[in-house]
């Protein structure tokens, strides 16, 4: 069937073709599980930082904190823009880039808009387009998240950036010789990371989230202020749909294929016997 | 005659007519008695199993040399850059005008946000080529389609030249009638990707690209927050870069709406997104955007998928 119809080719369609970024499971699964892919969408935006902003000093840099979080709510804003020209419900997979530069932070976001077929939503098909959802997820969670009785509602992101604390001269001196807890240090990266998470759970409550899934923390020193170190969180905001939550009951199974034993010649160097490693 | 992957006797060589320009070397090896394929094993065995046969690893180049955009040149504006409007009909333009007045002759009193036609057209033109060449090569022996298509953009050592370069092997269907209007179709899938796409009702008619390209010329408000200048009563606060925002999204949109131009109400699967800033000073940058996927056309009707069920496994 398949190859005869690629040396015949079918007429060429006068519909708006729909653009993804979606690969063939996903499309596959996506539209078993009743939805289907409508436009490639995206949302930039950068915004500044004001200068002096990494300059030594104590603490949060809550202005650096506060670009990231408009940067990512404006970016989020034109990505749920671009999904409701489309009359989108949502938005599926999309990819999250944060870039913090000296002066400024940059955020991108590209996704695939999506619909339910037929346009049925649960949320009413106004509503859905008017708000629509955004999320990381992938097409199979996203649909394994649907089938326990939960939906996507947006992004939730939380950035905090702080100083490296430091210590007196006298301090370091006499520590030096000591194996010792530096605990304005613990408790400088501890609270900067509570921060992070407490503001990204409050973004998801915002959003009208009951819980964020699929989490991603990221942390590190400035390459350009070696001195301030940065955390993020983001994930997905999820709320029950459903009554309650539906139990996938997963099928356990048993693969019954053989480890396979390969011959490591490694390990003749060390004069041993060729010992067989399993994969 | 020539043995084919599947052990039956094919004629050898490319068709005298369907040879073009092509480099001698390249005929020597399209009249070779062996097959070639960059497929790996898995779809080499998923092509066959499909019925499709692979005839020959083909790939196409073209290397282009950028002029010169500044002053002076064929592409510019004389003296100054700002042109006041787009470049050509229905391109990208968009101007900002320094709130201050006059300052100085410094001060940059405009702003203009560019969309530069003549890099998207010269992109397409190298693209374009490589990709011809590619095909002209599969139309030599006679393929319906290229399969596993992998192109590459890059520059040759440091001659300060752009390289595009394509890379597939042409198929020919088992027992199939000569490819449509006798242009071979390509697609990036190959092996079980390209068996579950054409089951799922949708047959590969081509791998398209496009480039967007903007130049953002800052105004005063630009270059000062771009550097973190709060001076000239700008915001002390993070603020949003309008232009450089306006500039990134509009890149982006123009390379979709240059992709879907070569769509003609066909769809595009697996889309990817590369985009490259470059930033120049005080605020100016060019940003490229390439919007690159494979453009297929439904054939029948979806066949609707049974939902998976969920596993657990036990290992």
């Amino acid at each position: 069937m398949g190859a005869q119809s690629l040396a015949t080719p079918a007429p060429p369609s006068q519909a708006r073709g729909i653009t993804s970024d979606l690969s063939v499971d996903e499309a596959l699964l996506l539209h078993a599980a009743g939805w289907e892919p409508l436009d490639l969408v995206c949302g930039v935006a950068v915004v500044s930082v004001p200068v002096g902003v990494w300059n030594w000093g104590r603490g949060a840099i809550s202005l650096a904190s506060d670009a990231h979080d408009q940067a990512v709510d404006q970016a989020a804003a034109q990505l749920r823009g671009e999904c409701s020209k489309v009359h989108g419900h949502g938005v599926v997979g999309v990819r999250v880039e944060v870039s913090v530069r000296t002066h400024h932070v940059d955020v991108e976001l590209v996704g695939t808009a999506v619909r339910p077929i037929g346009g049925k939503d649960p949320r009413g098909t106004d509503a859905a387009q008017a708000m629509p959802f955004t999320s990381d997820l992938s097409a199979r969670d996203f649909t394994l998240l649907q089938r326990a009785g939960w939906m996507p509602v947006g992004l939730a992101f939380g950035a905090s950036f702080v100083y490296a604390p430091r210590r007196t001269a006298g301090t370091a001196m006499k520590q030096t010789r000591q194996n010792i807890e530096l605990t304005n240090y613990t408790e400088a990266m501890y609270s900067a990371r509570e921060s992070a998470m407490e503001k990204m759970q409050r973004s998801a409550l915002h959003a009208g989230g009951q819980g964020v899934v699929e989490v991603k923390v990221t942390e590190g020193p400035m390459s350009f202020a070696r001195h301030a170190v940065g955390f993020t969180a983001w994930g997905t905001a999820v709320r029950l749909v459903a009554e309650s939550h539906q139990f996938v009951q997963p099928q356990v199974i048993l693969p019954l294929d053989d480890a396979v034993v390969t011959f490591e010649a490694e390990s003749l160097r060390s004069g041993g016997q060729g010992r067989g490693r399993k994969r | 005659m020539t043995v084919g992957p599947d052990g039956s006797e094919r004629s050898a060589g490319a068709p005298a007519q369907a040879r073009g320009d092509l480099p001698e070397a390249a005929v020597r090896r399209l009249e070779s008695t062996v097959f070639s394929s960059g497929l790996s094993v898995p779809d080499f065995a998923a092509c066959l199993d499909l019925g499709l046969e692979p005839v020959a690893l083909v790939q196409g180049f073209c290397v282009m040399q950028w002029g010169w955009y500044g002053q002076g040149s064929g592409y510019m504006r004389g003296l100054s850059p700002y042109t006041g409007g787009p470049q050509s009909a229905g391109s990208y333009s968009e101007t900002y005008r320094c709130p201050h007045g006059f300052v100085s002759n410094e001060h940059r009193s405009w702003g203009q946000n560019l969309e530069q036609p003549w890099v998207e057209a010269a992109w397409a033109q190298g693209y374009g080529s490589a990709y011809q060449r590619m095909l002209e090569e599969a139309t030599a022996h006679g393929a319906h389609g290229v399969i596993g298509v992998m192109d590459r953009v890059s520059s040759v050592a440091d001659t300060g030249t752009t390289e595009f370069h394509f890379l597939g092997t042409a198929v020919t269907v088992d027992d199939g009638p000569p490819p449509a209007g006798g242009v071979p179709w390509s697609t990036y899938l190959a092996g079980q990707r390209l068996t579950k796409s054409i089951e799922a009702g949708f047959m590969p008619v081509a791998v398209v690209a496009a480039l967007a390209s903007v130049r953002v010329w800052a105004y005063c408000m630009t270059e000062y927050l771009m550097e973190g200048s709060m001076s000239w009563g700008g915001p002390t606060g993070p603020h949003l870069v309008e232009q450089v925002s306006k500039a990134h999204m509009a890149v982006r949109q123009l390379a979709r709406k240059h992709v879907r131009q070569q769509l003609a109400g066909d769809e595009l699967h697996g889309a990817t997104i590369d985009v490259v800033a470059r930033e120049l000073s005080q605020g100016d940058e060019v940003i490229d955007c390439t919007l690159r996927g494979n453009r297929v056309r439904r054939f029948k009707d979806f066949d609707q998928v049974e939902l998976p069920r969920p596993t657990v496994r036990l290992a």
